[in-house]
């Protein structure tokens, strides 16, 4: 914390040792060779040199993290002049955000939407709304947590509650199942859009940011179910009322 | 060309280590490759380090300082419940860094383990002397960290390196350490768990290995759990059983040598005695029977306790048990048969327990160090960030910006504004952990963001940034992105020391140089006598004493008892020279003792005994 890193300037794609000028997607200065400053970067794809499609291989992927890895480490510059290993380290901190965000296919997806200019998938008053696809298990599913939460102050058997939760539990899964199955085919329709018109690949855009919704929603219902789960299982243990083992 | 070191510091011991040409050697002063990592002052205000050191925890305790790492980066609060079997005092403000009381002195956690670092650097510059090197000095070294080592710990590391006049090339994770030590990318590409419980605290590391990347998948730990609990269980039981006494320091040094003892003994044998000498602090003595299963049922729980770790490493990596291919025992607690058996029987397969568990850190680090200065490019570690980083938010809430497990280095960006107009200072504070509330979360640091220009409140946009480089330790940086004015940040660690006490420190250490010098060959004389008094001990508990005493010259016996009661006396002397002379006295009148003895010994081995016997 003692060693506050220099705010890098915005506007410099050339070469901060040789002053020559670089394109904005080069990793080493094609006059002289030395890393170049992060400066005005591309997108996290263009970094790893892939295109902007969402099917990829993780082989592939992990391959072309530990190549660039071995070229960027600051462990490689620690000889290096202070802008080369302020370089270093921007760069590999980035290679390292870049490698964590396409590993998962949602953080992927999450990437392209921003890339592409779409207004996040997490704004607050939009996650509140109930997405039209889930109105049925939603009213479902809030009506029988309210009966069960009753039933378990009032003292009903903790184990006798919990199967009812696992069975409310059921359609959410089947949901999460179906949702996985859709995002996949937007996944694979916007790699099949290359060529398509404007229109049609915003159109895609816009049904993956639905997607990402609706999937925030149905964490958020399975998170509520797996909490209720919880409280249940300590009102068991207190009954069974063994002392933990616990030794901190 | 001045040398570079890899540098194990331990809660218990400490190591250092080089590469020669290529293969990493840990540095022995007489076959000793531990340093304890025990400070004492003495009377007279001489630093006492290691073996020395140690020996003082019995003479004395109140004096004497044992397992600072547990202090590292750490507040007051954090550590109340350690301090109550503690000899020494500590104190320190709520919310600040502690503060050590011995001999009347005050001592940061950083100053001390300076110390420890010091006798490091020393060791080995000894060593490179006697190598014959025109230049000896050891002036950068790489340090070891638990892995689980938040960042306010990893700062007092690298702080104690540099108030020891180290510039610290990198801190880097000891079990990360110990799989390069074990050079396992030459072997195997696979999936490896490195699980370290060393002295003060446990670690577990998964790692992928793969074309000479070593990829830290995920870790976990306990920073406070390690060998010192065993030996407190162990103590408490003791102290249980003398029920009623007081419990001064003295009592507690004692008994923790003797449980200690006991410790170690249980490693191979199925049963052993607790055994304390009488003494003024405890009249009759004290003794009792263990068994290795008295033992193991005592520390079943604190094993029991590693397991949570591993298993959310595990979860982190997306790992099952079955998937690890090797899994590798680090740390002097994993010589406890019940830690091995554990172990075996989660991965399903048996540890690697080739390397000596005490030395392989050091082994690693040393190997980095030389990575980093040689520019060689066969091995690589991707460590990560044990700990997700965040802010503290509206609410008290957390609001994670570099999540836990995130590879190094990694950065993160966050945005505030103000809340009232014409608003120019915004406060900040940084937090690191995975609870929801900042208050149940380590508090790193809390900064203003000043110079902001006046505006309608919500208007300015500014953007903090987030660094934490390759040795895991953060850096903040900000700008107002409307006027692109670059922001200052005065960041006050929560549990560190400023720039400011760091240089004191450093400058204090270098005014104090001279007298160190004369304080070291002191120590080093003293050293030498109670190697040579130990020998001369051990020559008269020989068994065969009495037999071989016919071939003696009369009197030799009491002339040698003479000068080694002689030396002792002068032990604890300011003046080497005396030290020195009855030193050589006593080498001198027990040099043919040792040559009657050593040729009964070859007489017994070539009569057909094994010397092992003798």
């Amino acid at each position: 914390m003692t060693d506050p890193i220099p705010v890098r300037a915005d506007s410099a794609p050339e070469c901060r040792t040789c002053g020559a000028g670089a394109p904005v997607d080069e990793h080493f200065c094609p006059n002289c060779s030395r890393i170049l400053a992060l400066g005005r970067h591309g997108d996290y794809f263009t970094f790893l040199g892939l295109p902007r499609k969402l099917t990829l291989s993780a082989a592939d992927l992990e391959r072309r993290f530990r190549e660039l890895s071995r070229k960027f480490h600051p462990d490689y510059f620690y000889n290096a002049s202070p802008a080369e290993r302020l370089a270093s380290l921007e760069r590999s901190s980035y290679l390292n955000d870049a490698y964590r965000t396409l590993r998962h296919p949602v953080s992927r997806i999450e990437h392209l939407l921003a890339i592409e200019g779409m207004p996040a998938a997490k704004s607050e008053t939009e996650g509140a709304k109930v997405p039209p696809s889930l109105l049925e298990e939603v009213f479902a599913l809030n009506e029988e947590l309210d009966e069960i939460r009753e039933q378990r102050e009032s003292g009903v058997d903790p184990t006798a509650l919990h199967a009812r939760l696992e069975v409310a539990r059921d359609p959410i899964d089947r949901k999460r199942e179906e949702h996985e199955t859709r995002l996949n085919e937007l996944a694979t329709r916007w790699d099949s859009q290359e060529q398509a018109s404007p229109q049609d690949r915003r159109a895609t855009l816009e049904a993956l940011r639905e997607r990402l919704l609706e999937r925030n929603y149905i964490n958020n219902l399975l998170a509520t179910i797996d909490r209720e789960v919880e409280s249940l299982s300590a009102l068991r243990l207190a009954d069974a009322g063994s002392g933990s083992g616990d030794v901190q | 060309m001045s040398h570079v070191v890899g540098i194990d510091l331990g809660t218990t011991n400490s190591l250092v280590a080089y590469v020669k040409n290529g293969v990493p050697e840990v540095i022995r002063s007489s076959d000793d490759a531990l340093v304890p990592s025990v400070v004492s002052i003495g009377e007279d205000g001489t630093i006492f380090v290691g073996r020395e050191a140690q020996r003082r925890l019995l003479t004395a305790p109140s004096r004497t300082v044992y397992s600072v790492k547990r202090f590292m980066g750490r507040g007051i609060d954090d550590v109340r419940d350690d301090a109550s079997l503690l000899p020494f005092t500590i104190g320190g403000e709520p919310g600040g860094v502690i503060r050590i009381g011995i001999a009347g002195r005050e001592f940061t956690p950083p100053e001390i383990s300076a110390f420890v670092l010091k006798e490091l650097k020393h060791r080995a510059e000894e060593f490179f002397r006697a190598q014959g090197e025109f230049d000896f000095e050891v002036d950068r070294a790489v340090i070891t960290v638990p892995a689980y080592f938040n960042d306010a710990q990893r700062t007092a590391t690298r702080d104690a390196g540099r108030i020891a006049g180290l510039e610290v090339l990198r801190i880097i994770n000891e079990p990360t350490a110990a799989s390069l030590a074990y050079g396992l990318d030459k072997r195997n590409r696979g999936t490896i768990a490195v699980y370290d419980l060393g002295g003060g605290t446990f670690d577990i590391s998964i790692l992928k290995v793969e074309d000479g990347v070593f990829q830290v998948l995920s870790t976990n730990g306990d920073t406070h759990l390690g060998g010192d609990d065993i030996d407190n269980l162990l103590v408490q039981m003791v102290l249980a059983d003398i029920a009623g006494s007081a419990s001064p320091a003295e009592l507690i040094q004692v008994i923790r040598k003797a449980v200690i003892q006991a410790k170690l003994d249980l490693s191979d044998a199925d049963a052993t005695g607790i055994r304390v000498d009488p003494s003024p602090v405890l009249p009759n003595g004290y003794q009792r029977h263990i068994t290795r299963a008295e033992f193991e049922a005592l520390i079943h729980p604190l094993v029991e306790r590693t397991m949570a770790p591993v298993r959310q490493a595990l979860d982190d990596a997306g790992l099952e048990p079955g998937d690890i291919d090797e899994a590798v025992l680090v740390g002097g607690s994993t010589r406890i048969p019940l830690v091995r058996k554990k172990v075996a029987e989660l991965f399903g397969r048996t540890p690697h327990t080739e390397l000596n568990p005490d030395e392989v850190v050091a082994l690693g680090a040393a190997l980095q160090a030389d990575i980093l200065i040689s520019g060689r490019r066969e091995m690589l570690l991707l460590d990560v960030t044990p700990l997700s980083l965040g802010i503290e938010t509206m609410g008290g809430v957390t609001s994670k910006i570099i999540l836990r497990n995130s590879t190094i280095p990694a950065s993160g960006r966050e945005m505030f504004t103000t809340g009232v107009d014409n608003q120019t200072a915004v406060d900040v504070h940084v937090v690191q952990g995975e609870r929801e509330l900042a208050t149940d979360c380590r508090s790193l640091a809390r900064f203003k963001l000043r110079g902001i220009p006046p505006m309608p409140a919500g208007l300015p946009r500014i953007e903090v940034r987030f660094q934490i480089d390759a040795n895991g330790i953060l850096s903040v940086a900000a700008r107002e992105l409307r006027t692109t004015i670059e922001q200052t940040i005065e960041v006050k660690p929560s549990y560190g020391l400023t720039e400011g006490e760091v240089e004191r420190m450093l400058i204090e250490s270098f005014e104090h140089a001279e007298a160190d010098f004369e304080a070291r060959l002191l120590i080093d004389a003293r050293n030498e006598a109670e190697s040579v008094i130990l020998a001369t001990e051990k020559s008269l508990r020989h068994p065969d004493l009495d037999v071989v005493a016919a071939e003696l010259k009369p009197g030799e016996l009491e002339r040698i008892r003479v000068a080694l009661s002689d030396l002792k006396q002068v032990m604890t002397a300011t003046e080497r020279e005396v030290i020195h002379e009855k030193t050589h006295v006593l080498n001198h009148a027990t040099q043919h003792l040792a040559e009657v003895l050593m040729n009964r010994s070859v007489r017994e081995a070539l009569a057909g005994r094994n010397v092992t016997d003798i």
